[in-house]
């Protein structure tokens, strides 16, 4: 296999040095890219941190495709150097072909033969990506057609198995879209009018005795977008057939739920104002490749802990900070049902929604100064479905079922009201400040219980200074109240660009005001201690390579409505990423 | 010893590579209808500056931002149009209406939702910008940093 492997990377080389040298006469094309994320583990004394059994670990992603008039062909090779980085799914082991397709693709037709990447509507019912960095990787595997006969109208129509580690997901997916510009068709230029409709079945045998749901999950989803002059309206509605609900990691055979999805979006936006609001109910939407989880019990973890095996794409609905310390308290979307009668925590869904204001003070005005000012303000705020439930059936067996209401909301989950000012001051001075509070409630999104809800303030402005014509600095500073938890936090980043190659940043989070007494410190997060981190990074044309030291957070990860307890520590980063 | 031969191996056919096409691509412009990268944006020696961008990207803004501030002087130095390809996926593609407009930017959107542009071009993280012409990717930048928006200025004239 490595041979097989060696043999690609060499040929890959050898032909790109053939084609480049002589570029008009042949007429493959060769592109790809190379990405490299490596760590080294170190020890952390102040953290009583002893260095990882394979402190030496690299995610390597090898991509590579050739075109030939209307064919391309192409592969993804990874390579997991020792083992893959800490917090990766366990499955991405060694060095293998992770992708590989061939397709053929003219203007009315695109057929693709392998693993390809796919989304219906907003992902609600049919997601697959690719995401290095949370390690999600779920591309189907088998064939995809997507016909278009005019422009206003498109078919999709599939067949696949989703990517697991190296491997295959158990379930079979089966998938027909089909999206119409309806106004376009019918040449109506007052108004714009988009329809979509999409079903995606998943079929998986069950064990004999299982009876009370079917063996294929369809999803059905019907959207459709509304343009009038500077309005829009969209929205989407998914409906998830009859399927066996996971409690407590083990699928409940004898639990099983319809789910829906209703996202409703609206908006006015012309030159230099803008606002959006969404509203999304959703009721028992986990949706995966394959009905049961894998375990890892040394890792305290299932597949879902990794991205492993998911489907569909049901994201939070809130702003997402760039800000280091409004990255703490994180909401995840509780779209899968959760119910516990020995911590009373019962979740069914979620229900809320978002609103965007964007305004731009005109140069010149009052406000605007002689540069301009932007403003956006953001606020969300989300909610579990209230329901009726019960732990056991009316003949005292262990069944569980809830109804949740339709527009009612229960316990609130998270909120979050921010404003944000950016300001270029004067020609070399660019500022932004921003205020955000947070509402938390820990024990519904990720099951502690301990001093669980979490009221914040965060204050965080940021500037950068252009010294030279190449030459800037910037400096970020923030400040996080909370009263509740590991209370307050501050953090401060300085950056310096010394050209268009060169840049080194240095930042630090430090945690304070909390109580002893009142909160059990986890050794898996200390937090007593400064979060440094510092580094470098050089790039030139698509090719950069960046060098950090610094330690990272343990601790809870939420990711997909799921978390986990991740091993803090500390070390040295290399990243390179190139294309070509 | 294995591993570093393969490491290398990478490494060099990394370098030895270098893309010149752009890869045809079909993806949704803002008002939703479908455009593709090979059919549309084809004026001969036009100059086409494709930014990837998120609405979650600090100096994807501030790159954006920068441009659209010096973007009419761009035009009338060279036939030069900008495209901001978003790669926000279906948690925050909402707000890039509301954002572009708010913000004034006048380039042209792209929505590459599901990543599939980005992906093409083998880009791992934004801000990425891509200089076009011809069909040909004739530059490419990685990352933004502050003043880099003349830089490209003075690619794009040397194109001209």
């Amino acid at each position: 296999m490595k041979k097989i492997i060696c043999l690609t990377f060499l040929f890959s080389a050898l032909f790109s040095f053939a084609q480049k040298a002589d570029t008009t006469k042949t007429k493959v094309k060769v592109y790809g890219s190379f990405e490299r994320n490596g760590q080294w583990y170190t020890n952390d004394k102040n953290r009583g941190i002893n260095q990882d059994t394979v402190p030496l670990r690299a995610n390597n992603y090898f991509n590579v495709n050739f075109n030939y008039k209307k064919f391309t062909f192409g592969t993804q090779v990874e390579s997991y150097m020792n083992e893959a980085l800490l917090n990766f799914n366990p499955k991405y082991k060694g060095t293998n072909f992770a992708t590989y397709y061939a397709n053929y693709k003219t203007k009315k037709l695109d057929i693709t033969l392998g693993h390809y990447y796919v989304q219906f509507g907003s992902g609600l019912a049919l997601r697959t990506w690719e995401d290095r960095s949370l390690g999600i990787n779920n591309a189907l595997r088998g064939a995809k057609v997507v016909f278009s006969p005019i422009d206003e109208i498109s078919f999709t129509a599939l067949y696949g198995k989703a990517r697991s580690g190296f491997d295959v997901a158990n379930g079979d997916v089966f998938g027909f879209n089909t999206d119409v510009n309806v106004s376009q068709l019918l040449n109506v230029e007052a108004f714009d009018f988009k329809y979509g409709f999409s079903a995606v079945s998943r079929y998986e045998k069950l064990p004999v005795a299982v009876e009370n749901f079917s063996t294929f999950t369809n999803l059905f989803s019907n959207r459709f977008e509304l343009g009038y002059k500077n309005y829009y309206v969209n929205t989407e509605y998914v409906f998830k057939s009859r399927d066996a609900i996971i409690i407590q990691n083990i699928l409940d055979t004898k639990f099983a739920k319809e789910g829906s999805a209703l996202l409703v979006n609206f908006g006015y936006s012309k030159k230099g104002i803008g606002f959006d609001a969404n509203f999304r109910r959703v009721e028992n939407m986990q949706l995966l490749a394959q009905r049961n989880l894998d375990n890892y019990p040394s890792l305290s973890s299932t597949s879902l802990n990794f991205n492993d095996k998911i489907l569909n794409f049901v994201p939070s609905l809130t702003k997402q900070h760039h800000s280091n310390l409004a990255n703490i308290y994180v909401y995840q979307a509780q779209f899968q049902v959760v119910m516990d009668e020995s911590t009373q925590v019962n979740k069914f869904g979620e229900i809320g929604g978002q609103f965007d204001f964007f305004y731009d003070f005109k140069k010149g005005s009052a406000l605007g100064g002689k540069y301009g000012t932007k403003i956006n303000l953001n606020v969300s705020s989300w909610y579990n479905l209230k329901a009726k439930f019960r732990y056991t059936n009316n003949a005292g067996e262990n069944i569980q079922n809830y109804q949740a209401e339709l527009f009612n909301a229960n316990e609130k989950y998270f909120s979050d009201y921010n404003i944000e000012i950016t300001k270029k001051v004067s020609k070399n001075f660019k500022t932004a400040f921003t205020y955000i509070n947070q509402y938390y409630n820990n024990k519904q999104i990720q099951g502690i219980f301990n001093e669980f809800v979490i009221n914040s303030h965060i204050v965080f402005s940021e500037s950068t200074y252009q010294l030279s014509d190449k030459k800037s600095i910037s400096f970020g500073l923030e400040h996080m109240w909370a009263d509740n938890d590991r209370k307050n936090w501050a953090a401060a980043t300085v950056e310096y660009n010394h050209n268009e190659h060169w840049s080194i940043f240095a930042m630090d989070m430090y945690n304070y005001g909390f109580d002893h007494k009142t909160l059990t410190i986890s050794e898996t997060d200390l937090f007593d201690i400064h979060f440094y981190n510092f580094g470098t990074a050089y790039k030139k044309g698509s090719t950069r390579v960046a060098l950090n030291y610094g330690r990272q957070r343990g601790g809870l990860v939420c990711a997909g409505g799921v978390c986990r307890f991740v091993p803090p520590s500390t070390g040295l980063g290399l990243q390179i990423t190139t294309s070509f | 010893m294995k591993k570093l031969a393969l490491n290398l191996m990478l490494f060099i056919s990394a370098l030895g590579l270098s893309q010149n096409k752009l890869p045809s691509i079909t993806l949704k412009n803002l008002e939703g209808t479908t455009v593709s990268t090979t059919q549309n944006f084809i004026e001969k020696d036009k100059i086409y500056v494709y930014c990837f961008w998120a609405t979650w990207c600090a100096p994807c803004i501030q790159e954006l931002d920068a441009i659209n501030d010096v973007y009419e002087d761009w035009k009338s130095q060279a036939n030069v149009e900008v495209i901001a390809v978003s790669i926000d996926d279906a948690r925050t593609n909402k707000r890039v209406k509301p954002l572009v407009n708010g913000k004034g930017w006048e380039y042209t959107i792209l929505m590459d939702t599901n990543q599939d542009f980005k992906r093409a071009l083998g880009i791992s993280n934004p801000p990425f910008t891509a200089v076009v012409k011809n069909g040909e990717i004739v530059f490419t930048q990685n990352g933004h940093t502050p003043g880099s928006e003349n830089q490209l200025l003075e690619q794009i004239k040397v194109l001209k």
